[in-house]
């Protein structure tokens, strides 16, 4: 009944979607000394990923909330493509397998 | 006195229920600040309502040594003196900075307790994300002295209820500050609001459960900066609603650091060491995050040359 209600009430956290620069805002909470390159943007604006020297950082929405994930930047580049789709393994607590549509990906330069 | 003649929590109960029903209600209609996840609330409903599941595979283990210590006591304190229970007030909550504290400072505990943390919310429902495997840790073991000094096991039993029903409410947003002697002597949602924060500021302080002195007392206390709001949840995120992974994650994560273990050191450190602790430091614990953020700070205050 409570989750009907939390549901019914409409009061989550706003989490428009993604540009660049708020999710430069939100890698930099998670990864503030990391010196972000490059970032490709989900179409939907539902995630981001971005180049940081040899490393990957991942940007997800869970919910009304964001979720970072890190790899490395060869595992990333080298993740497949399907249907527009680029299917990367998340390492972490919870690995799980997202499927972003980015765009601008793959990058003309590894 | 051996069985508590009632307990405060299951009291509590439909406290808790409008409580949440009311903070909603409030934030829908913008009277007080409340976020609220459906997927989020019902993961913490689901802790909650199941935990006493687990609880009971060591409820008889520690009620039992409760009792054994209990039967050899160095003094009698009689339930129904009032001096009694000012002094367990005192006392359980004393015991309850330490057990939490070490449940945030030591990964074998915080295994158990890091499920609590796991919201990215601040709402009374995250109060209700408690743990399901903190039996199995023996944190139970650190109200015996209580029961050696000569209070029931009852006695103890009511006034860790009492804790508890008392630490529901300060896991809002919708209050903001109290009174300033009510803020310096007792936990509240302001205080806690920085528990629960992982901004390394914020990292690993204040522990209390009623009384934030002991925070005072013994250096961990932190007081929430208007410039610097909180921002919920761990260093790395779970990144899922499910109970499950919630409930067991660090486990799982502490099996798999066992199994590429190479010496008794690298066990231990861990099992015991910090959350975060790493044979070659390579990860980040609370003490290494909160040290970098200090150094940037620094160099930020510094002026170029």
């Amino acid at each position: 009944m409570l989750g009907g209600l939390a549901a019914l009430a409409r009061i989550t956290r706003p989490a428009p979607p993604l540009d660049e620069a708020s999710a430069r805002t939100l890698l930099a909470d998670d990864y503030p000394e990391a010196q972000v390159d490059r970032v490709w943007l989900a179409a939907d604006g539902s995630a981001a990923l971005a180049r940081s020297g040899d490393r990957a950082l991942f940007l997800f929405r869970l919910g009304d909330a964001w979720v970072a994930r890190d790899l490395s930047w060869a595992q990333a580049v080298s993740a497949p493509v399907r249907q527009g789709r680029l299917w990367l393994p998340l390492p972490g607590v919870s690995p799980r397998l997202a499927r972003p549509a980015l765009a601008g990906w793959p990058p003309e330069t590894a | 006195m051996l069985e508590a003649p009632f307990d405060p929590v299951k009291l509590a109960v439909p406290f808790f229920i409008l409580a949440i029903v009311l903070e909603i209600a409030l934030g829908r209609l913008h009277v007080a600040k409340a976020e609220y996840e459906a997927r989020d609330t019902l993961a913490s409903l689901g802790m909650g309502l199941l935990r006493g599941i687990p609880l009971l595979l060591t409820a008889g283990i520690a009620f039992g040594a409760m009792v054994w210590v209990w039967e050899h006591r160095i003094f009698t304190i009689p339930f129904t003196a009032w001096w009694g229970w000012v002094a367990i007030f005192f006392l359980e909550d004393l015991v309850y900075y330490a057990f939490h504290r070490i449940s945030h400072e030591r990964r074998f505990w915080w295994a158990a307790h890091v499920n609590h943390h796991s919201s990215q919310h601040y709402n009374l429902s995250t109060a209700l994300r408690q743990t399901w495997t903190g039996g199995i840790t023996g944190t139970w073991a650190l109200w015996l002295p209580l029961a050696f000094l000569g209070f029931s096991p009852a006695q103890i039993a009511i006034q860790q209820g009492i804790s508890l029903v008392y630490q529901f409410w300060i896991h809002t947003e919708a209050v903001g500050r109290m009174p300033r002697w009510f803020e310096a002597v007792f936990n509240t949602p302001s205080h806690h609001r920085v528990h629960h924060a992982r901004n390394p500021r914020y990292l690993d302080r204040n522990y209390a459960g009623i009384l934030i002195i002991w925070d005072r007392m013994f250096g961990t206390f932190q007081a929430e900066l208007d410039e610097e709001k909180p921002r919920y949840g761990l260093i790395r995120n779970l990144g899922t609603f499910n109970i499950l992974t919630v409930a067991f994650h660090e486990w799982i994560a502490i099996a798999r650091d066992l199994a590429s273990a190479r010496s008794l050191r690298e066990v231990g450190g861990y099992l015991f060491g910090p959350p975060g602790w790493s044979p070659d430091g390579s990860r980040d614990t609370s003490e290494s995050l909160r040290a970098r953020w200090a150094a940037r700070q620094a160099a930020a205050s510094t002026p170029a040359e």
